[in-house]
This record gives structure tokens, sequence and C-alpha cells, in this order.
């Protein structure tokens, strides 16, 4: 994975450390550019399918702005839009970064849903003690889930990027039996009971000055924010936060450094599943309020990108998140205006990390063309250039 | 053990498992799974990651629905397949290999595209949502073969399916061939093996590797065909249904073996008729029948690498080097 964050700052010398802090600003100028250049070729792209759809692209970005920040309900609807994914999007990201490949985010969101959901309605409890038990076992379930892949990947060494898939397929379907089985809640549709008045997240509209007409949006985006804050803080300053950079740097270095990578890998991936569990569970104790089959599929997809968009950083990560909640937001309202399908957000945004992934185009487009940005670009590339590695 | 018991579990295994429904049910299951097993095979020989086969596939089952579409021609539909195959396949190589784009991440990204890329197109091409079915679509078509279709249980066993799935079988044969009787694919192994090595014999690594992805994409492409034109002529959102990654799953049972990919495919197709089986007679609700080439692919990858794991600290306990 590309840049994964640098060595621990405070083992370099003063003179050193300035230096460094040049190149990163530098280096982040380049990333900057590198992304803005990323969308605007995206962009184009869209473009020409727009022009395909017979409509005027600048008319339909306008749209898309429009309905993603035009008015309050734009601005909540996008909110409402993003809030699952900045879940599964720091899911992704902390396995990415201990150097796992937890592709299964998708089916850990389904599990700690459907988990939090039975805790929702199943239990009569004071909201005080309700609302966190279903938080905290819908993270144990999303933690649970993972644990298959996680440990068929440490004790056996089987790949995770494939056992993770299986167990979303898997995922899907039992969920889907346990929705349409034994936790039906009304004989007509594959739907649970709803949850208890004491395990909902308050929606905006139903605080106090009513904010966000029209939207679902919910304070679960507090959670959220907090579990950036949190996520932040644990990888830059606590010991394990250190492992996990470590581990996804170079795990054979940190063996060697006396790091227990079992308990790392394991402990990294186990939190990655709870996030994405969690995020389930926020979504429908927040938006739905009881689980409709299949209610959501793709927000793990999407964190994923969203991650890798964010360059697996914490902030990052819950950016890129808000921007691709954002778009979403703006294209289901340009499914109405234009009659464009809104999968083009997903088109569009697949495509930037496409064109910012590949290191070695914008070396290619730096070499052949005399821009003033050439410069920039060549030097961004730090990894050396090995043919056929 | 007494003969009523025997006789008693012999009628059950043969209504449920060993008749000719259930290895023709076997046989149609199994080829996109063989197609999907090369597609990782090929690239997994010449050393390269690829999890983009679930993508691929995608792409492939969309033009060849749309292909047979405004052709009017199965063939056409095929054609069209191949062609998007190569095309993705190029793409993907273009950036990991050349790009340098960061192999698994260009796979996943490759595989979101083109779900989101097939449903847009779904949407936009044919005004439908979810799925696209037309009687302008023109199917394969069956084979029979002549002689054999008379033999009594043979001839239902091996005569009368699509084209592709006697495709799928040349299509591991002439693997065969390739990798073990050509020069070509004796680079490829070298390129998978030790690509340094292979550089230094004078072997262009970026080639070998290039043309492996390209070859995957049609392989994918292939069980896509299958996938929208061999039963149902109809293009379904998110068909590949994992087939991609169960691919990766059958070529590392087989070892990286032409025909160790076959023999695990028909494994999987086997067990997944028999779960619909067991569906059909009411034994299992469709939910967890729907599950079973997926728990199929944990267990069989589980048990390859414990073996795999086994074998190798055999090596290391007799002290025996490779």
């Amino acid at each position: 994975m590309a840049d994964m964050g640098g060595l621990d700052k405070s083992l370099q010398p003063k003179s050193a450390r300035r230096a460094g802090l040049q190149r990163q600003l530098r280096s982040a100028a380049q990333r900057s550019i590198r992304i803005i250049l990323s969308i605007l070729a995206s962009m184009v792209v869209g473009s020409l399918i727009m022009l395909w759809y017979k409509q005027n692209p600048i008319q339909v970005y306008i749209w898309l702005f429009q309905g993603a920040f035009g008015s309050q309900r734009a601005i909540f609807i996008s909110l409402q839009r993003a809030t699952p994914l900045i879940f599964t999007a720091l899911a992704s990201m902390l396995a990415f970064r201990t150097g796992v490949f937890n592709v299964g985010v998708e089916g850990q969101f389904f599990v700690g849903a459907i988990a939090g959901t039975y805790v929702g309605y199943a239990f009569r409890l004071p909201t005080i003690i309700h609302l966190p038990l279903v938080l905290l076992v819908s993270f144990l379930a999303g933690a649970a889930w993972a644990y298959i892949p996680t440990i068929m990947r440490q004790k056996l060494g089987v790949s995770e990027i494939i056992t993770t898939i299986m167990t979303n397929y898997i995922a899907t379907f039992l969920t889907s039996y346990l929705v349409n089985y034994p936790m039906r809640g009304t004989p007509t549709t594959p739907e649970t009971p709803f949850v208890q008045p004491t395990a909902k997240l308050a929606q905006f509209v139903e605080l106090p000055g009513g904010l966000g007409k029209g939207s679902q949006a919910h304070v679960g985006i507090f959670i959220a924010i907090a579990l950036v804050l949190v996520l932040w803080f644990v990888l830059k300053y606590t010991k394990i936060g250190y492992e996990w950079r470590m581990a996804g740097i170079s795990s054979r270095f940190s063996q060697f450094a006396g790091i227990n990578m079992d308990r790392v890998f394991i402990l990294g991936m186990l939190v990655s599943g709870g996030i994405a569990g969690l995020g389930g569970a926020v979504e429908i104790i927040g938006v739905w309020r009881k689980y409709k089959d299949l209610f959501a599929t793709g927000f793990g997809f999407r964190g994923n990108l969203a991650a890798l968009l964010g360059r697996n950083t914490v902030f990052g990560s819950f950016v890129a998140a808000l921007f691709y909640g954002s778009m979403e937001a703006g294209a289901l309202g340009l499914e109405w205006s234009a009659g464009l399908p809104r999968q083009l957000i997903d088109i569009a945004v697949g495509l930037i990390v496409f064109f910012m992934a590949a290191e070695g185009m914008w070396d290619f487009v730096a070499s052949k063309k005399g821009w003033s940005l050439s410069g920039l670009l060549r030097r961004s590339s730090g990894k050396p250039q090995v043919q056929g590695g | 053990m007494d003969s009523a018991l025997l006789a008693q579990i012999w009628d059950v295994l043969s209504r449920y498992v060993f008749n000719v429904a259930n290895l023709q049910g076997m046989l149609r299951l199994s080829t996109p799974v063989v197609l999907a097993g090369l597609c990782a095979l090929i690239t997994d020989r010449a050393g390269i990651l690829n999890i983009a086969g679930e993508g691929m596939i995608l792409f492939g089952a969309w033009f060849a629905v749309a292909g047979s579409f405004f052709f009017h021609s199965s063939l056409a539909g095929v054609m069209a397949a191949i062609l998007s195959g190569l095309v993705v396949g190029g793409l993907f190589a273009l950036f990991s290999l050349k790009f340098r784009a960061h192999i698994i991440i260009m796979g996943i990204a490759i595989n979101i595209f083109g779900n989101a890329a097939t449903i847009f197109l779904t949407r936009a091409v044919f005004k439908q949502a979810g799925a696209f079915a037309d009687p302008r679509i023109v199917g394969l078509g069956t084979i029979n073969i002549p002689i054999l279709k008379d033999i009594p249980v043979l001839g239902p066993l091996l005569s009368g399916y699509t084209a592709i799935v006697y495709l799928s079988w040349i299509l591991v044969a002439l693997t065969f061939v390739f990798l073990y009787r050509t020069p070509w694919g004796f680079h490829l192994r070298a390129v998978g093996e030790h690509p340094e090595a292979a550089a230094t014999l004078g072997i262009n690594v970026q080639a070998i590797r290039f043309g492996a992805v390209m070859a995957s994409g049609v392989f994918a492409a292939l069980a896509g065909v299958y996938l929208s034109l061999g039963h149902l002529q109809m293009f379904t959102e998110q068909m590949a249904a994992g087939r991609g990654f169960i691919g990766m799953a059958v070529n590392t049972f087989g070892a990286g073996e032409p025909l160790g990919v076959l023999l695990s495919s028909f494994l999987f197709g086997l067990v997944d008729t028999i779960g619909w089986r067991l569906q059909g007679e009411r034994i299992m609700p469709v939910y967890f029948v729907s599950m079973v080439p997926y728990i199929t692919t944990l267990v069989a990858l589980t048990i390859y690498t414990v073996r795999q794991q086994r074998r190798r600290k055999a090596i290391v306990d007799n002290g025996v080097s490779r």
C-alpha cells in the first residue's frame, strides 16, 4: 500500500525533523494535487457519460452540487448518507493500515445491524442501558463475524481476501434467513419488529428545533465523529496503535522488533469488524428503526473505496466518506431531475481511486509533458522504480 | 453392517447424490467456476494476484447480452464479451503493471467499478432496473453430440449442453498444453516462479504478465457469457455472485494445475447441486442452500492450506529441502 504513514517522528533529530516537515508539507501538497487531478479526470469521464445522455455536464454538476449542499435539507441528507460510510470507511482504514485486506466490511455491517436490531426490540430497558447495550452487542457481533477469516488467516495462513468475501455472502443469506423466519415481525414483508423507543438514536427532525426536515439524519453522526477522534488518538499515541501502524509498514520488521504479530493482526481485524458492525446498528436505530431484508447493500464496499480514497488515514477516510455520502445524496436528486442512474457516483469514485492508485501514471504524465507541475509530480513518487517486481 | 442398512444408504446416496440429473447439474453449475478458475490460474502462474475476476465476469455477462441483443446472434454476444474481457484485462494490466497501482487496490476497484458500471449500463442502455431479459437476446443453444447422445447413461450425461460447457473443458486442456508444452508457457511459469531469474534469461516479464492478465480477462468474460446466455437469456445485477472469488479458491484447491481446477470445480458443482436438491425436497431452506458454494469455498481453502502446511512441516522435519 502506498505510504502508510511515516516512522515515529520523535526518533529523529531536530534538524532532520525540520527537513522532514518540509518534505511532509511538499508531499502533502503533491498528494492534494494528485487527488484534485484524479477528481478532475473522473469528472471528465463523467462529462462524457452525461453528453451521451444528452445532458449539459456543467448543468448536471451544478445539480449534483445543489443536491448535496444546496439547501438545509440537502446537507442533512448528505450527512445521513455519509454516517454509515464513515463507520465502514474507518473499519476498512484500520484493517488496511494493519496490512489486512478486510473486504468483509459489508458482511460485518449486516451482522452487526441484525444483532443490534435484536437487542433493540427484544429487551425492555431504560435508555441509558439499552442504547449502549445495542451498540456494544453490534460491535461484538461484527467482531465475531470478522473472527472467522481472522483466525483462518493467522492460524492457518488462508488469504483473508477470499475468506472475507465468502463471509459477506454467507452473512447476506444468514441475515435474510433470520429476517424471513425467526425474527420476522409482520407476515406481509420480510422485516423485524420496530426497535423499542429506548433503543433509538434521535433524528434531528425529532429534536427541538426540527432541523433537517425531509431527511433522516440522526445523532449517530456524533458517534461517528467521536470514533474518528478515538481512532486518531489510538493510532497516534497508544502502544497498540503504534504496533498496528508498524505491522502495516512491515510485518517482518515488526516481528524482529519483538511485536507479537498474531495479537496485533487479530486485534486489528476484530476492531475493524466491530466498527463495521457498530455502523450497521447505528444505521438501523438511527434511520430505519427495524431490520428490513437487504436494507442497505454496498455500504461496506463503498467504505473500502472511501478508505482508499482517503489514503488510509483517519481524517482522510472521514473526509472521503463525507464526500462520498454527499455525492450520493446529490446523485439521488439527479435521478429525478436528469434521469441519470445514481450508480454514476460509484463509477466516478471508482475512477478517482483508479487514477489515484496509479503512481506510475503520474510519472508517465510528468515525463511526457513539460508542465510546471511536472517536477512536483515526478518527485512525488517515493518508491524506487522496480520493473516486474 | 446388515445389508438392509447398506441398501438404504445406497438408496439415499443414489437418490440425492449419484444420479444422472445430479451429475448433469454438477457439470452445468461447475462450468462458470471452471472458467473463473482458469482466470485465476493463468494469472497465479504468472505471479500476479488477480482478484478482479468478479468484475471481469460481470462485464463479460453484460456485453454478452448486449452483443446478442443488438446483433441478434449469440456468436456476436460471445465476441462482444471476449472483447470486453480483453479491454478490462488490458486496463487492469496497464494500471497495475505499467502504472504500478497496488494490484489488490486495483482489483477491489475493478470489482466495485464492474458492479456499478453494469448496473448503470443496464439502466442507461436497456432502461431496466435489476435485470434485463428480452426475447431478442439469442441464447447459446445446445449441442447434441452424434452417436454419443444415443448411448444410455453417457448420452444424457455428456451430450446436450451449451457450447461454452464443452469450450471450458477444451480450454482446460489447451491451458495444460500451453503451460507445459510451449515455450510461452515455460516463460510464463518462469516469470511466476522467479521473475528476476526469468528477466536475466531475457524473458520480457512485463509482456508475459500483460498477456496473462489479458487472457484471464477472456476466461472471466466466458464465465460471464455462460451466466447470461447459458440457460436463461438475461443479465441480472451482481449475477457473478462471487464466482470470481470461488475461481480463486478452486485454483488454490486445484494446486494451480488445469486438471486440478477442473476436478475441484466439479466438486463444487456437485455440492451445489446436492444443496439445490435438498432445497427441492424441502429439507433445507433456500437461504442455506444459497450459502453452500461460499461455505464450500471456506472449507476447501482451509483443507488445502492445512494440508499444504503439514507437507511443508514434514519437509522441514525430515531435513529435506526442495
